[in-house]
């Protein structure tokens, strides 16, 4: 785990209320694996909003650089948004659990909304794992103006995204759901809405594929020391009703575990 | 060259920065970022008789300057402590010293963790949370001076190590509380836990805590848990732990010139992991610039007028 002041070297506004960042943070982006998160501060000293660190997946690791897709949300996530080049966050990570691809070939990657972030970083971590697999990428937002730009998706990921949009302004028309025949999958990845989730899970349960959701809890610490970001899942050996903390045994969960 | 010691509890604090119950888990938890051992010491999160699995989510959010949780005391129980927890303590910590922070609900449940405690070594005492509902009266046992007072005459007869009470702010006068400890036998009192809170989310018209109400803990608290110190500290001669909102070595510095002979950071961890050592460091300076070579000489050193 590294804790680093980085300042930020890129910022682009890249869909309404959505940006893009890149973070000069060697180590953090030499050890980050997708599913895994950075938390994004300003140190102890200042209080004024946020005052706790905002976690965030890792999007994107080019040259010792740190990327994320943030999205404005509240306070601390517009703060974030509107740093200035060369302005200085706290950076600790990588943290957290990644996808597992184990041995599958066909690997199904559902993103809502800024659930894209660690799918943007997959395809060129599993080539520097000198690792194949085929990747298809169903992305959906709710409208056309918060879609993260598709050509840059291609230059940031290398991957083409199906794009869905409800409102049928960019992209089809419909949820990402629609555009889920598993035809061929054998291992689903998904990251979005907890109802978004769901749905992934069980449509991957009636076709007997793995699937894996990344998750989100709010975090004070990201290391597990807080215990804050609990949610409720089913222990693996024993099958109680226990819970489970989001920064340290998430945010990747087998999607079975989860008890929604 | 500043001593930033302190004598008490019949033994040396390298220096007086503590990390408070709740924030840094066991110690192993920070121990790949920072020098767990270079602090003055930790206080373990609340053991409780049986392992507790805590309340549901959201445990946690932020509030103006600081936070509300309410995680529920999830832990990992006495017998969890001693054979997953206590054991990495005793082969870490051996300059920084340990306090066991307990809760439980009844004074049974008090005095059964410290009596499993007694005979394992590798801390020093216990801090007592009082802050639990009891479950005979209803109130919190720190809020409820008969209950208190029979509390900490029963843990007394149940250990000779040092043994600390974590005060709540949530009474009308927190020197009457402090009173009660130090006449009941405690060694040292702990101020401030947090106060109690609510959040809503006005878009849902719910809570935003899972618990309804929490903790608020963080800088917003820190000129509340500098009174309470204050308050304290005339009342009783006993030392005191100073608890609330410290981002830095000033802020500490507050706590110890109202009277806290050492002090505890919790939220300030979570905003940045190197709070304590850069506190301790920042200690060391203050004191240099202003010609002081004992830090214990600072204990209680405020000037009203
Ligand atoms: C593992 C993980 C990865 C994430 N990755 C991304 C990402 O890549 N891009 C992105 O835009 N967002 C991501 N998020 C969500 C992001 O952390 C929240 O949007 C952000 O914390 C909201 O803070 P705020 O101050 O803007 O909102 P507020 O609502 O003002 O925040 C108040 C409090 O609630 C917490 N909070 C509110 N919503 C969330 C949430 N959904 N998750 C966690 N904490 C929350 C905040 O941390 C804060 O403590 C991720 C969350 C997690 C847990
Ligand atoms: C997430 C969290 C968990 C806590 N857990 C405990 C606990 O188990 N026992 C206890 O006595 N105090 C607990 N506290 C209270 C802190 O130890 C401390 O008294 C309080 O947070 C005020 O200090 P701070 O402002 O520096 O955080 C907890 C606080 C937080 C924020």
């Amino acid at each position: 785990m590294i804790r680093s002041w980085s300042p930020v070297v890129a910022r682009e506004r890249v869909a309404e209320e959505t940006f893009w960042l890149e973070f000069d943070a060697p180590e953090i982006a030499e050890q980050a694996a997708p599913g895994q998160f950075v938390m994004v501060g300003f140190g102890a000293s200042s209080w004024g909003t946020p005052f706790l660190p905002r976690p965030n997946s890792v999007a994107a690791a080019p040259d010792g650089r740190v990327g994320l897709l943030i999205r404005v949300y509240g306070a601390g996530s517009r703060r974030i948004s509107e740093l200035a080049l060369g302005e200085r966050v706290l950076l600790l990570g990588p943290l957290g659990t990644r996808f597992e691809l184990g041995d599958a070939r066909n690997v199904l990657c559902i993103a809502g909304g800024v659930g894209l972030a660690p799918f943007l970083l997959l395809p060129r971590w599993l080539d520097r794992q000198g690792r194949e697999a085929n990747l298809r990428l169903l992305y959906g937002e709710r409208v056309g103006a918060v879609v993260f730009n598709p050509e840059k998706i291609q230059e940031i990921a290398g991957i083409e995204a199906d794009i869905w949009t409800e409102d049928g302004s960019r992209g089809s028309r419909g949820t990402v759901l629609d555009g889920t025949g598993l035809d061929g999958a054998d291992l689903v990845l998904s990251c979005g809405p907890t109802a978004m989730l769901k749905a992934v899970r069980s449509l991957a349960r009636t076709a007997g594929v793995p699937c894996q959701l990344a998750v989100e809890e709010h975090m004070a610490c990201g290391m597990g020391t807080c215990i804050g970001c609990a949610i409720p899942t089913i222990d693996p050996e024993t099958g109680e009703d226990v819970y489970s903390l989001v920064c340290t045994e998430g945010p990747v969960f087998a999607a079975e575990r989860l008890r929604w | 060259m500043v001593d930033l010691s302190q004598e008490l509890f019949g033994t040396t604090f390298q220096n007086p920065v503590l990390l408070a119950s709740g924030t840094c888990g066991y110690g192993e938890e920070y121990s790949d970022l920072i020098a767990v051992d270079e602090l003055g010491g930790i206080v373990t999160k609340a053991v409780t008789p049986e392992r507790r699995l805590g309340n549901p989510p959201t445990r946690i959010s932020e509030t103006p300057a600081g936070m509300i949780n309410a995680i529920g005391l999830a832990n990992v129980g006495l017998d969890g402590f001693k054979r997953e927890k206590l054991p990495w303590i005793r082969e870490h910590l051996s300059r920084a010293k340990v306090l066991v922070n307990v809760a439980g609900r009844s004074v049974e449940d008090f005095v059964g963790v410290v009596e499993g405690l007694e005979d394992e070594d590798g801390f020093l005492g216990y801090e007592i949370n009082v802050s639990c509902p009891n479950v005979e009266g209803g109130t919190m046992f720190g809020t409820d001076e008969l209950s208190l007072a029979q509390l900490v005459a029963a843990l007394r007869r149940a250990t000779r190590r040092p043994l600390v009470v974590k005060l709540t702010p949530n009474v009308a006068e927190i020197g009457n509380f402090a009173r009660i400890c130090e006449e009941n036998g405690a060694d040292g009192l702990s101020t401030i836990n947090t106060f109690p809170g609510m959040l809503i989310d006005v878009e849902t018209r719910r809570p935003v805590i899972g618990n309804v109400t929490g903790g608020i803990s963080g800088p917003a608290i820190k000129p509340m848990g500098v009174f309470a110190t204050w308050k304290a500290t005339s009342r009783v001669e006993i030392p005191i732990i100073g608890i609330g909102g410290i981002c830095n070595a000033r802020d500490a510095l507050e706590y110890i010139l109202a009277g806290a002979s050492l002090v505890q950071i919790g939220t300030a961890m979570f905003a940045d992991p190197f709070t304590a050592p850069d506190t301790i460091r920042g200690l060391r300076e203050i004191c240099e610039r202003q010609g002081v070579t004992r830090a214990a000489d600072l204990v209680g050193a405020l000037e009203v007028r």
